[in-house]
This record gives C-alpha cells, sequence and structure tokens, in this order.
C-alpha cells in the first residue's frame, strides 16, 4: 500500500514522514488480500479563501466488514525541530511505532495525557528512546514539559485508508475496496464544526471517487518555529 | 543570612557534581562597554542619577560578567545559581544574582504544576526573556524592570498552576501563580531615595546597591511578603501578565542598624504582542506605594509610584532595532522634609544588538532620561536635568557542559 501520506510533507520535513519497516523486523497482521475491484479515493480539501489546505489528515472508517486487506507493521517519527513538533500532526494506524528524535540543542521532556496513549519520556537529546507503540485509536496530544508553547499531534486509527493533504491540498488513498466509508478530515488547523468536516461514501468496483472539502471558516493560525529562541522566556 | 546566597550555590554545585547522570550546563558572558554620557553622578557613586554610568564614570567599563550554572537533580528538578559581577565600584560588586531550585512534575491532566524555591526575579518582566535576567532588546532595561531588578529578589518560594489549553484544541496556557518570601522589608528604600532609574544593573541577593546604604534585604517583622498574578500565553504570539505584590512589612518597624520597614506594594500589568515573527511590541504597567513610618503618623513617608513603557522591536537576519519610551512619576503625599520628593520624567531609548557570530554580538544603545526631582538640588543640580547615555557593547557568550 503506498503511504501517500509521507509524500505531501517531504519539502517540509524529509525525515518526518511515515515509512514501511524493514521486513525483517515487520511482523505480520492476520490479513487477506483486498478485491480485485479496489478503488483509489482522491481528497481535496480548500480553505474558505479557495487556498488549497495542506497536512490535513484524511481517514476512510468503516467500509463493509469483510476482507481485511493485508497490512504491515509500519513506523513514524515525531520529530522536535527548534522548539516544535514536526510534523505538528502525525496520522498512523494503531499498533504503529512512533519515534521521538529530539534535534535541538536543548533537552526535551515529551508527554502525553490524553486517553489514547499515556506516557512521559524522560528528558533527552537526539534519540534516546525506544519507539512508543499507539495501540488505541483516538487523539494523542504531544506536550514538553520544558517548552509548554510546544503541542504536536497524533492521530491514531484502526483504518489502514488514511492519509495527509500535500501542499496542493490534495491525498489520493490507493486500494480501497468497495463499500460504503465515512471520510473524516481533522487538522488543528480547522475550525469548522465536527459534522461539516465528514462525508459519506460509496466505493464501488472499478470507480475513482472524488471528494472535496470546501471549509466554511477560516483557518486558525499555524505555530511559525523561530530558530535562534532555544533558551528564550525561562523568565 | 548574608552568606545564604553562596553558600546555596555551593550546595548547589556540589549536588551537580555528584550525581554524574545529570546535566550541568554552565553559560558565561563577558560583556565589554564603551560608554559616552553627560549624566548627573549616578545612584552607584552616591548620586541621584537616572542612568547606570555618569560624567565621571564611563570610557571602557565591564558591562558585566556572568556564569549561569543549570543542573538537573532529578528528572523533574532543575536548580539554577547565576553569579554576576559589575565593576562599578559598588559595594557590592560581584555575588551571587539567583539562585533556586525548581520542581515541575510532568502534568497528568490539564493542570501543570510548578515550584521554584530560592532566590529569584519577581515574574512581573516582559523584557527579561533570554538567561541571566537579560534583555534581547536593548542593554538598558526599562524603569519598571530596573525597579523590578534591583529592590525585588524572591527570598522564598513561588507556586505556580498552569492550565494547559493543547489537550482542549487551545494553542495557549493560563496560570495562576503566587509566592511567599521574606526579608523583603527594604524594598521601597532607593525608589524614595533616588526616584526611578533606567539601567542593567540588578542587585545580588541579600545585596546593597549603591553606596553606604543599609542592605536591601532585610528582615525584622514575622509578616511574610506575599504576591498573586495571571500570566496568559497566547498562540505563541501574545503574553500577557498581571501581578500584585504586597512586602506586608510593618511600617512602624525599625531595627539598631537603621533598617525601617518599608510597606511596599503595587500593581503591574503587562502584554507583549509579536503579530509577526520579526516584530515585537511590549507595554507594561506598575502602579504602587511605598510609606516608611508609623500608619496615621503625620511624619510617616508616603511615595506613590508610577511607570509605564512602550517597545517596539523589529528584527533582521542578523540585526535587531528596538526603541522604547518611557513615562514615570512619584508623588509624596505625606512625611516632608523640605520640598516634596516628587519625580516627573519620560525616557527614550533606541538600541541596535547585531549578532556576529553564535558568540560574540555587538550592541549600541542610545537613552536620553529626562526628568525633575526636587532633592537633587541638595546636591548642586538641577532639579530639571537631562541625562544621555550612549553604550556600545561587545558580548561574549560561551557554554561549558563538563557532563
Amino acid at each position: 500500500m503506498p503511504l501517500t501520506a509521507g509524500d505531501g510533507r517531504a519539502t517540509r520535513t524529509p525525515r518526518a514522514a511515515v515509512r514501511v519497516a524493514p521486513l525483517a523486523c515487520a511482523f505480520f497482521v492476520l490479513a487477506a488480500i483486498g478485491p480485485a475491484g479496489a478503488a483509489d479515493v482522491t481528497v481535496t480539501v480548500h480553505a474558505v479563501n479557495g487556498k488549497p489546505v495542506g497536512d490535513v489528515a484524511v481517514v476512510l472508517e468503516g467500509g463493509t466488514p469483510g476482507p481485511v486487506r493485508h497490512r504491515e507493521r509500519v513506523s513514524a517519527r515525531m520529530e522536535q525541530h527548534n522548539r516544535h513538533f514536526v510534523p505538528e500532526l502525525l496520522v498512523v494506524e494503531t499498533g504503529t511505532l512512533v519515534e521521538f528524535p529530539n534535534n535541538d540543542s536543548v533537552s526535551h521532556q515529551v508527554y502525553s495525557f490524553s486517553p489514547a496513549k499515556r506516557f512521559q519520556l524522560s528528558l533527552y537529546r537526539g534519540t534516546a528512546h525506544p519507539p512508543i507503540e499507539f495501540a488505541t485509536a483516538g487523539l494523542v496530544v504531544l506536550g514538553c514539559n520544558i517548552h509548554d508553547e510546544m503541542v504536536g499531534y497524533i492521530l491514531v486509527t484502526p483504518s489502514p485508508y488514511h492519509g495527509q493533504t500535500d501542499p496542493s491540498g490534495t491525498v489520493r488513498i490507493a486500494g480501497v475496496p468497495p463499500g460504503s466509508y465515512r471520510v473524516r478530515i481533522w487538522s488543528p488547523r480547522l475550525a469548522d464544526a465536527p459534522p461539516a468536516l465528514e462525508r459519506r461514501i460509496e466505493v464501488t468496483d472499478g470507480d475513482t471517487p472524488q471528494v472535496g472539502f470546501s471549509l466554511a471558516k477560516a483557518l486558525l493560525a499555524a505555530p511559525t518555529p523561530r530558530p535562534g529562541r532555544s533558551e528564550w522566556d525561562a523568565y | 543570612m548574608r552568606g545564604a546566597g553562596p553558600c546555596l550555590l555551593g550546595a548547589l554545585l556540589v549536588c551537580g557534581i555528584a550525581r554524574a547522570d545529570d546535566r550541568l550546563q554552565l553559560d558565561g558572558l563577558i560583556d565589554l562597554r564603551l560608554v559616552h554620557t553627560d549624566a548627573q553622578p549616578s545612584y552607584l557613586y552616591g548620586g541621584l542619577g537616572t542612568v547606570r554610568f555618569d560624567d565621571d564614570h564611563d570610557g571602557l567599563r565591564l558591562g558585566r560578567a556572568s556564569l549561569a550554572l543549570r543542573t538537573r537533580l532529578s528528572e523533574t528538578v532543575t536548580a539554577t545559581a547565576v553569579v554576576d559581577a559589575y565593576d562599578d565600584g559598588d559595594i557590592n560588586g560581584a555575588g551571587v544574582s539567583e539562585a533556586f531550585v525548581q520542581w515541575r512534575p510532568f502534568p497528568s491532566n490539564s493542570v501543570r504544576w510548578q515550584l521554584k524555591a530560592g532566590a529569584f526575579y519577581l515574574p512581573v518582566s516582559l523584557e527579561h526573556r533570554l538567561l541571566g535576567w537579560s534583555s534581547p532588546y536593548t542593554l538598558s532595561a526599562s524603569a519598571v524592570n530596573t525597579w523590578v531588578g534591583e529592590e525585588f529578589r524572591v527570598l522564598g518560594a513561588e507556586l505556580e498552576a498552569r492550565w494547559l489549553g493543547g489537550a482542549h484544541g487551545y494553542r495557549g496556557d493560563i496560570a495562576l501563580v503566587g509566592g511567599v518570601y521574606g526579608w523583603d522589608e527594604g524594598a521601597g528604600a532607593v525608589i524614595a531615595q533616588r526616584g526611578w532609574a533606567l539601567t542593567d544593573r540588578p542587585s545580588f541577593v541579600f545585596g546593597e546597591l549603591g553606596q553606604a546604604r543599609p542592605g536591601l534585604y532585610y528582615q525584622f517583622d514575622s509578616h511574610p511578603g506575599a504576591y498573586g498574578g495571571i500570566s496568559w500565553r497566547h498562540h505563541e504570539r501574545l503574553e500577557v501578565r498581571v501581578l500584585h505584590y504586597d512586602n506586608r512589612a510593618d511600617p512602624a518597624a525599625s531595627n539598631l542598624d537603621g533598617d525601617a520597614g518599608w510597606n511596599t506594594r503595587f500593581n503591574a500589568l503587562g502584554a507583549r504582542w509579536e503579530p509577526l515573527d520579526r516584530l515585537t511590541f511590549a507595554s507594561q504597567y506598575l502602579d504602587g506605594r511605598t510609606a516608611v513610618g508609623p500608619n496615621g503618623s503625620p511624619y510617616q513617608l508616603l511615595m506613590n509610584l508610577s511607570a509605564w513603557y512602550g517597545l517596539a522591536s523589529l528584527e533582521f537576519s542578523r540585526d535587531r532595532v528596538s526603541v522604547r519610551y518611557d513615562r514615570f512619576a512619584t508623588r509624596q503625599v505625606s512625611g516632608f522634609y523640605g520640598a516634596p520628593a516628587d519625580e516627573a520624567g519620560h525616557a527614550l531609548t533606541a538600541a541596535l544588538i547585531h549578532r556576529l557570530t553564535e558568540q560574540w554580538e555587538l550592541a549600541a544603545e542610545w537613552l536620553r532620561v529626562e526628568s525633575q526631582f526636587p532633592p537633587r538640588a541638595a546636591l548642586g543640580i538641577p532639579v530639571a536635568s537631562t541625562d544621555t547615555q550612549i553604550q556600545l557593547a561587545l558580548r561574549y557568550r560561551f557554554r561549558f557542559e563538563p557532563f
């Protein structure tokens, strides 16, 4: 399965992409090959001003019970750079292992108290901790206990059909079997109410569904890392 | 108690070194100044000047030599000590500026607690964002924060409860902060005697300021001082701080050394707004009073104090340009010994800071303070005076991490 989530952000965060772990260390979930008529679902997201919105998580949920697609255990990285989480939002499938490498010269103490995953990483620089498994679906909000302004998100979904929009506001989710799905989008930038952020679609044999979201509310401001301020604001 | 600062510092060092698995960070700063000023005699040399240097004390000067030690005693406990030296002929030319232990446990819900104990600055200034309580904007602090650095060092404990918005979709946080402290009965003496000033010369822990003064940090009543405030940070763009301070000193108390209880309280309000990555606006307002002598007595010296500033700063690739306007006043309500020591003044500061390398920095600052202060007449100085000070600073910063 081509995990398109990494493609869009490649220019900004070359090392912060979801990647399939080497076969040697992957383990396999009991799986079957999807039906031959699997479709590619394209989702686009546009802001109220008509501009495309990148880095939006897109998840296809539901589907027709039956064939389960083949899945590999994947790993992902949530880096820290210039006192920010990079990427700010990561979408992973349940069971994904996530690394938290710190690229800053200052130490971080990453934590989450979200119900989907509570954890604390003791003070570190570089890649001091083994990856953490995200086994429960839900939104995990990350913080750093040294730098309160650092907030990151890991959206954990049981669905293998997910991705993130690229800078053109588009993501193509490949190999979706026929069935009825709920398409959900989410990003910390989106101000629209949740009902406006989901659609129902029917995927039929040989179809190439396209789903477009046009947001009604202006995007919330994105945090902008400011290099050179690694030691600011201790008072 | 005068040796408490160095003792605490020593203890921190020993603790830091004893735990070899913790990091010890040493951050040093050497700040050399070329100063030109026609200012009236500085407070540090027995005068009533409004700026740090004066006509007889300019030329090549040591702006500051500083060493900050930070170590981690456990996963959530850090210790910080800052020692400074100023070559300005003051009784206390070198000493400890800060020495405190901070405990910040991981949050288990949206409220994160933090406890600080030791000697540290009041959480008032929105200018002093850098290690060692230094400002990225100007060399000389505003009138408000000069006073905060001179007369207020918390010698006690501070508790903070911060609501973290991240888990609720809000990019920001709000904190309630409160502190209790002792050795605070001297706070108010300097402002009452000299009025407002704009310097980068804070006092030391248990130190003195100016020549032949009683110490600033003493205690002879049983009333600990207290402060409480709110800090709100919004989207990394806006920070608002409000603080009420009351040292709860008995104004009727005095000791055999001639130290009196200065009953000082104030409200401070400030905001810093960064609408663009390179643009900063900041403003703070402080309004308070200090009193010495029995309450109700016509001999009680009661002085109202107020000051504010507005600052704008623009950052280029290696340069930062900042302009600040200060306005300040004192009004003596009672306790006249001659003319009331009412002060009124304003100041304009313009600064350029140029980063040469990661470690070297050049800074230039022009500061002009115009003020009226009747007590100057006794020193043969015009009541209405203008102090102009031009400084060129060469700063070198270094870091050493032995472990």
